[in-house]
């Protein structure tokens, strides 16, 4: 087994090119998937009466199919919705483009928001009763307790179950390179098309994709130490 | 609409023909990993540093790098390690690689799992069941495995869903499971309908996850049938 490591050197900064796409399509679909997230858990949690049904049987349903096959969907839909949607508040179709990136963050987006619910609910009721109780009693309005007291501490409870999403995210990303997204993956596909030296160029990409995991995992500590600086349960760990 | 119902209706038999490769794409892995996810996870907790971290840093590798990649690189990378030892694989079938790549990535994150649940188990248990006489063997099949699975089980359920889903990137490779024939289908309809066919193939996915939700939950149910007292003494 003898691999081109000249190759994998100088082929290095095209793959990379890839990377600011799949950077900034795990960014736009955490924060969708974040803003769908609260509004589900606050509907869940809330028991809003029609609603809840609805959105539990969604949720359920989404984490029950493939991503791949919610990334088709969005696919196959975009020219369409591109279509319905021309010259709407300026917005012009290009039948040659249509939108694959949007698609691939609402498609990535809805998937991740479905199981970030979880998340939030989860880091809601880890929360101590007591603590939002206490802040009644001391004359807080709800509001005021829920934005000084409750809600920290469930965004400190909440980091390491939402970093293994992002994470998880991030891989996911990988898959919209069949969806007509050129990411780091197409990217590594597309440079080594030239050469058919597809391993090295991939071997480059699981590499870049693992330093960024790593990377994303070291920062999510550091922020969870520092934010949970006054959790003592934190503190003696 | 008529027409959506109608292509569903032709294509239903063909894509339900090939659930049995999804299904086989599904239990090999699960079956390969029942073996080598648990010898990971000892080889994780083995007492030699250099065991400990070679296997640290694979599962690292295998849990931060996308399952596409690891397919791409298991189709591409086989043949050449076959090859070395002059082995020619490369007519193999586009599913054994697929397997393949399924089971390491499997592996890597079922001995994650498992090796939590391990760490999370009470160590008097240990020190109980040897004090009672136990051998090495028997603390593990009465002592051991059963809290370990008891405790690990919600999270290899989720595993075993991913598992069935990740299926479905199979056909990216040329093994043409369910996902893969429906594929097929759009393209040769050259995109008639093909959000109805996308439809039916994600009930199914629904379907098929729902009853490994169920069984899970049983078997949950089951591995934790002792510890009913416990749970009460707490209240």
């Amino acid at each position: 087994m003898n691999l081109d490591f000249q190759f994998m050197l100088d082929d290095t900064p095209t793959i990379l090119k890839g990377l600011p796409t799949t950077l900034a399509l795990t960014f736009r679909s955490l924060l969708m998937a974040l803003a769908l997230a609260c509004v589900f858990g606050a509907v869940i949690n809330a028991r809003v009466p029609v609603l809840r049904p609805v959105v539990i049987a969604l949720n359920t349903f989404i984490k029950g199919i493939p991503q791949i096959v919610q990334l088709l969907f969005f696919y196959y839909g975009a020219p369409m919705v591109s279509r319905f949607f021309d010259g709407f508040l300026g917005y012009q179709d290009d039948p040659r483009h249509p939108p694959y990136f949007l698609a691939a963050v609402i498609a990535l987006g809805l998937n991740f928001g479905a199981y970030m619910t979880d998340v939030v609910i989860a880091s809601v009721s880890a929360v101590n009763r007591g603590q939002l109780e206490a802040c009644l009693s001391v004359g807080m309005s709800r509001r005021q307790a829920w934005r000084r007291v409750v809600l920290p501490q469930v965004v400190v409870v909440s980091i390491p179950d939402m970093t293994n999403y992002l994470v998880w995210l991030l891989k996911a990303t990988s898959v919209a390179s069949i969806v007509g997204v050129v990411e780091l993956l197409a990217a590594a596909r597309i440079s080594a098309s030239d050469s058919y030296l597809y391993m090295e160029a991939y071997i480059v990409a699981a590499l870049v994709y693992w330093l960024v995991c790593i990377a994303i995992e070291f920062g999510s500590r550091k922020l969870h130490n520092h934010l949970g600086i006054y959790a003592i349960d934190l503190k003696n760990r | 609409m008529q027409i959506g119902l109608d292509l569903i209706r032709q294509a239903l038999p063909g894509i339900l023909a090939h659930l049995p490769v999804t299904l086989l794409y599904f239990i090999v892995p699960t079956a390969l990993t029942a073996v080598f996810g648990p010898l990971l996870c000892m080889a994780r907790l083995s007492r030699w540093a250099v065991l400990r971290g070679a296997v640290m840093v694979v599962v690292s590798f295998l849990r931060g790098t996308p399952a596409l990649v690891q397919i791409y690189l298991v189709l591409y990378g086989l043949p050449l390690i076959f090859g070395a030892v002059g082995v020619d694989i490369n007519d193999w079938s586009a599913g054994v690689f697929f397997i393949a790549a399924s089971t390491f990535n499997f592996s890597a994150f079922v001995s994650e799992s498992l090796r939590g649940a391990y760490l999370a188990m009470d160590r008097g248990q240990i020190e109980a069941g040897l004090s009672i006489g136990y051998g090495r063997w028997q603390n593990a099949v009465h002592v051991i495995i059963p809290q370990t699975l008891r405790t690990a089980c919600l999270n290899l359920k989720n595993l075993e869903i991913d598992l069935l889903k990740g299926t479905s990137l199979a056909y990216t490779i040329g093994a043409i499971e369910m996902m893969g024939y429906t594929d097929q289908i759009i393209g040769l309809n050259s995109g008639v309908g093909q959000l109805w066919l996308l439809g039916a193939v994600s009930v199914i996915y629904f379907v098929l996850c729902a009853l490994l939700e169920v069984f899970f939950n049983r078997l949950f149910a089951f591995l934790g049938r002792h510890e009913k007292q416990e749970a009460l003494r707490e209240s």
